[in-house]
């Protein structure tokens, strides 16, 4: 059984000013007695979310609304500080663009490399699979990827992160970056990935994508949940039939 | 006799419940202890108890008070409020598996200590939080996360007032485990046959009051409010405080009317409360969580003052109800309650029978039993998979991946070497061989010794030297450079500092083939040397990671240790005798003896010369990697917060 739970979690975020870095200052501070104030912002607020099998979230919400941060306490990077965090089901969490890749490698040995960090044993057909899913040109493979776009590194690491079913998959701002073909083809495959029995949590700003995508949108506002919207089945049906017809 | 046998059937089939804390009878009275043996006492019929606590007394081991059999661990005395028992932990761990439920009397660290890390999982925790830690609050940052993983176990946590949940920051991120048992009194004992409702000390002055003589109990606070009125004031108890208090008692001049009447028997104490006039709990800070002698107070008839603590203490006795209730520490205030209720008798009369009702309805001895019956059979009968649900993956694999990413990285990080240039790490070993070549020709300059004889020795030192110094230098940068990973692939932060040691071992692999080529050149070859200096080198790297670890971490953290950490191994290299052989300089040079720079290359480089290795820097390794790890487990505790550092 794959689940989140998270019950009134609350991250209080310390602000780590310039001084707060230095052990000096805060010795001295210690010792002439001066209140040493560390600042911290909720990030997030007394957030309750249960997803179970098949649940497709989308967070959306305005800069700093904690979308971002609330996927790291899913994805365990940052410890909660209250409220408790149940996850079954292990998490590939993809949430800044370029996660683990070296520019200066070339894209083959990235792929080769990111496999091996979420724990799998890369052999040639797997890294020929997921070139052939980014549509690139098979000379680009021995290239460094400091040679590739934007859009076209996005491609690699899309194809790489979602070559395999993950239980959960945590996604930050992943499906804006690429073209509308590679999108179209990309959202295929996230909805593959829920039909395997997985749980997909993407923030975003893009409405219409999350509508697109998700059966439940998340709206948070200062690190709160404002309101929570069930989108219409029908929307991910009609999806599912192009797909079928693409 | 059939009977007789059906019956000791039926009590060998009694679950039995472990009760874990620092210290019992008759090592000490009070509240808490009280409340144990009450547990113990009244779910007999139910459960069959045992006590596990520490002892200072070289008395015996096994000792059985009140037919509860209790097993005291010796302590060497008391550390921060703890007891130093080292072997307590290994005692409970033992003891685990031979009960059906472990009540753990919170707060006791040292058992945390062994829940913390995931022993006594098998049984079912109930945890009786009796106080917060309060007396040395500046420790929380490290006992805290020890209880929390504790509580995270349990299967309840008993308190005994709900504003413990709502006030302790810890307990209410488990409040969905928390159960509210009032604690109970069995008031049978407080009937004297004087107490009648128009009953009235004649005198009309004497203020009553209990508890262990220490600081946070407040005596102080009694006796300086005595000084400033005329009543009378008991204090029974017994404890560190008693000089302290004494001198005061004396310098206030009031020997005549404050009086400590030391440890005093239940049948005694409770004549003591039947007797007071008024019974006050001058308690300054939140350890006082309850206030069992007020409730015992309460159920003999008598009015309370007590204090505006964030605990139960107030809610017990109701200001204005069953007492007054006065700031905490407020000598003043104090002393006017209790001059307020000493000079209006009829207040006191309203008031201690108010009490009375209150003991005989809120908090009956039957109800605190059945309670706890409840909560235990429940934690006993819950299914056992049921158990903390939380992120950890089953730790011992992924700890194996958390090595395998490392080592891919730093594997691939050496790979790049060779993508960037022909030579990769040789390029390193290149250099090596320059700084040996200089430098062995620089000492022969200095000394008179054949030099050619040194050198592998010289070059295999400053690898080893280089290997050390570059791991640490990396981890105090390796995690701000994989902020990525660790907070956009939640990888442990742990795997980057491992990696800065395993990347530099493969360099260093690198580096070694100019010792080894100087050694077959130069050297006659014994193998069995080599194997000698295993040992000492396994304790080399292991000294060297764990220091990487806690330099690599703390420099995340303060951005101003790494120029201080740079200069700091210079220092010690300098004063090291790494490059220096040990006939060049004078051995007794004291710096170079407590450098552990020097201890750290004798453990490998004797052996290997075929010299033996002085024991006392076997023993100084062997402290200071004991240190380290201790060092490492209380920064991998506190990693978990490294990406709000990076």
């Amino acid at each position: 059984m794959i689940s989140i739970s998270l019950r009134n979690v609350c991250l209080d975020y310390p602000l780590y000013g310039a001084y707060d870095y230095s052990l000096k200052r805060r010795l001295l501070g210690h010792l002439i007695r001066e209140p040493g104030e560390m600042r911290i912002i909720r990030a997030v607020d007394d957030v309750t979310i249960e997803a179970e099998t098949g649940a497709r979230i989308g967070l959306a919400g305005p800069n700093g609304s904690g979308k971002s941060t609330l996927l790291r306490l899913i994805a365990g990077v940052y410890p909660p500080s209250s409220g408790s965090i149940t996850i079954r089901g292990n998490v590939v969490p993809l949430l800044g663009l370029n996660a683990g890749v070296n520019l200066d490698f070339v894209a083959e040995d990235n792929i080769a490399l990111l496999l091996r960090i979420s724990g799998r044993k890369p052999t040639q057909t797997m890294i020929d699979e997921i070139w052939a899913f980014t549509e690139l040109e098979a000379r680009m493979r021995r290239l460094p990827l400091r040679m590739f776009s934007s859009g076209m590194l996005m491609r690699v690491l899309f194809a790489t992160a979602t070559a395999f079913p993950a239980d959960i998959l945590l996604l930050d701002e992943w499906l804006s970056v690429v073209d509308e073909h590679f999108a179209e083809k990309a959202q295929a495959r996230l909805l593959h990935l829920v039909s395997r029995a997985a749980i997909v949590v993407i923030a975003s700003h893009d409405q219409p994508l999350l509508r697109r995508t998700c059966t439940r949108i998340i709206n948070l506002d200062h690190g709160r949940i404002a309101s929570t919207v069930t989108v219409e089945p029908p929307a991910a049906h009609a999806l599912e039939l192009r797909e079928k017809r693409a | 006799m059939h009977h007789t046998q059906e019956t000791s059937h039926e009590t060998a089939r009694r679950p039995s419940v472990l009760h874990i804390f620092k210290i019992y009878y008759p090592d000490l009275f009070g509240g808490t202890l009280t409340v144990i043996r009450d547990i113990c006492a009244s779910l007999k019929d139910a459960f069959a108890s045992a006590v596990l606590v520490c002892s200072q007394s070289t008395e015996k081991r096994q000792i059985v008070v009140n037919d509860v059999p209790v097993e005291r661990v010796r302590s060497f005395g008391n550390l921060l409020s703890l007891p130093a028992a080292p072997t307590y932990p290994w005692r409970l761990w033992r003891k685990i598996a031979d009960h059906d439920l472990l009540a753990l009397h919170a707060p006791f660290p040292l058992a945390d200590l062994v829940f913390a890390f995931g022993f006594g999982r098998k049984r079912p925790l109930v945890v009786h939080w009796h106080a917060d830690i309060v007396t040395h609050a500046g420790l929380r940052w490290f006992i805290e996360p020890l209880m929390r993983r504790t509580l995270r176990q349990a299967k309840a946590i008993i308190v005994s007032d709900h504003v413990l949940v709502d006030n302790t920051p810890l307990l209410r991120e488990f409040a969905d485990k928390c159960h509210v048992v009032p604690f109970g009194i069995d008031t049978s004992g407080y009937d004297w046959p004087k107490i009648e409702p128009h009953h009235v000390n004649d005198r009309g002055r004497l203020v009553l009051a209990c508890g262990r003589l220490v600081p946070y109990k407040g005596f102080d606070v009694l006796i300086r409010a005595a000084a400033a009125h005329d009543f009378e004031a008991w204090i029974i108890g017994e404890g560190a405080e008693r000089p302290r208090l004494m001198q005061l008692i004396e310098e206030l001049g009031l020997t005549e009317r404050v009086r400590l009447l030391g440890s005093v028997n239940d049948c005694e104490r409770i004549k003591l409360m039947c007797l007071a006039d008024v019974f006050v709990l001058p308690s300054i800070t939140n350890a006082e969580t309850f206030g069992l002698a007020q409730l015992e107070a309460m159920a003999a008839g008598r009015p309370v003052v007590n204090t505006a603590l964030d605990t139960a203490v107030p809610r017990v006795a109701r200001h204005g109800m069953e007492a007054i209730t006065v700031p905490p520490g407020d000598a003043g205030k104090l002393g006017e309650a209790i001059d307020t209720l000493i000079r209006d008798p009829e207040r006191r009369r309203q008031m201690g029978l108010a009490a009375r009702t209150r003991a005989l309805t809120r908090y009956s001895a039957a109800a605190f039993r059945q309670g706890m019956e409840t909560v235990y059979r429940d934690a006993v009968a819950a299914p056992r998979e049921q158990r903390s649900m939380n992120v950890e993956p089953p730790p011992a694999t992924a700890w194996f991946d958390g090595i395998r990413i490392a080592a891919t990285l730093a594997w691939s990080d050496m790979r790049h070497r060779y993508v960037r240039s022909l030579l990769g790490p040789f390029w390193m070993s290149l250099q090596m061989a320059i700084v040996v070549a200089v430098l062995g020709s620089v000492i022969g300059q200095m000394s008179n010794a054949n030099v050619l004889s040194r050198l592998p020795m010289l070059a295999l030192s400053m690898t080893a030297w280089t290997f050390l110094n570059s791991v640490v230098l990396d981890a105090t940068t390796a995690l701000q450079n994989s902020a990525s990973l660790i907070r956009d692939r939640a990888l442990p932060p742990v795997i980057f500092l491992l990696q800065c040691t395993f990347r530099q071992g493969l360099f260093a692999l690198h580096n070694a083939c100019v010792p080894l080529v100087l050694w077959l050149i130069l050297s006659p070859h014994d193998f069995s040397h080599a194997l000698a200096a295993l040992p000492g080198l396994l304790l080399f790297l292991a000294c060297t990671f764990a220091l990487s670890l806690v330099l690599g971490a703390m420099a995340t953290r303060y951005r101003d240790l790494k120029p201080i950490i740079e200069s700091t191994l210079m220092l010690a290299f300098l004063a090291s005798p790494v490059i220096w052989s040990s006939d060049m300089i004078n051995h007794r040079s004291m710096v170079m003896r407590l450098n552990p720079l020097t201890h750290l290359f004798a453990v490998w480089r004797e052996p290997l010369t075929g010299v033996h290795v002085d024991p006392t820097s076997i023993v100084y390794v062997l402290v200071v990697l004991a240190l380290l790890t201790v060092a490492s487990v209380l920064t991998l505790v506190h990693l978990r917060k490294a990406a709000f550092w990076i």
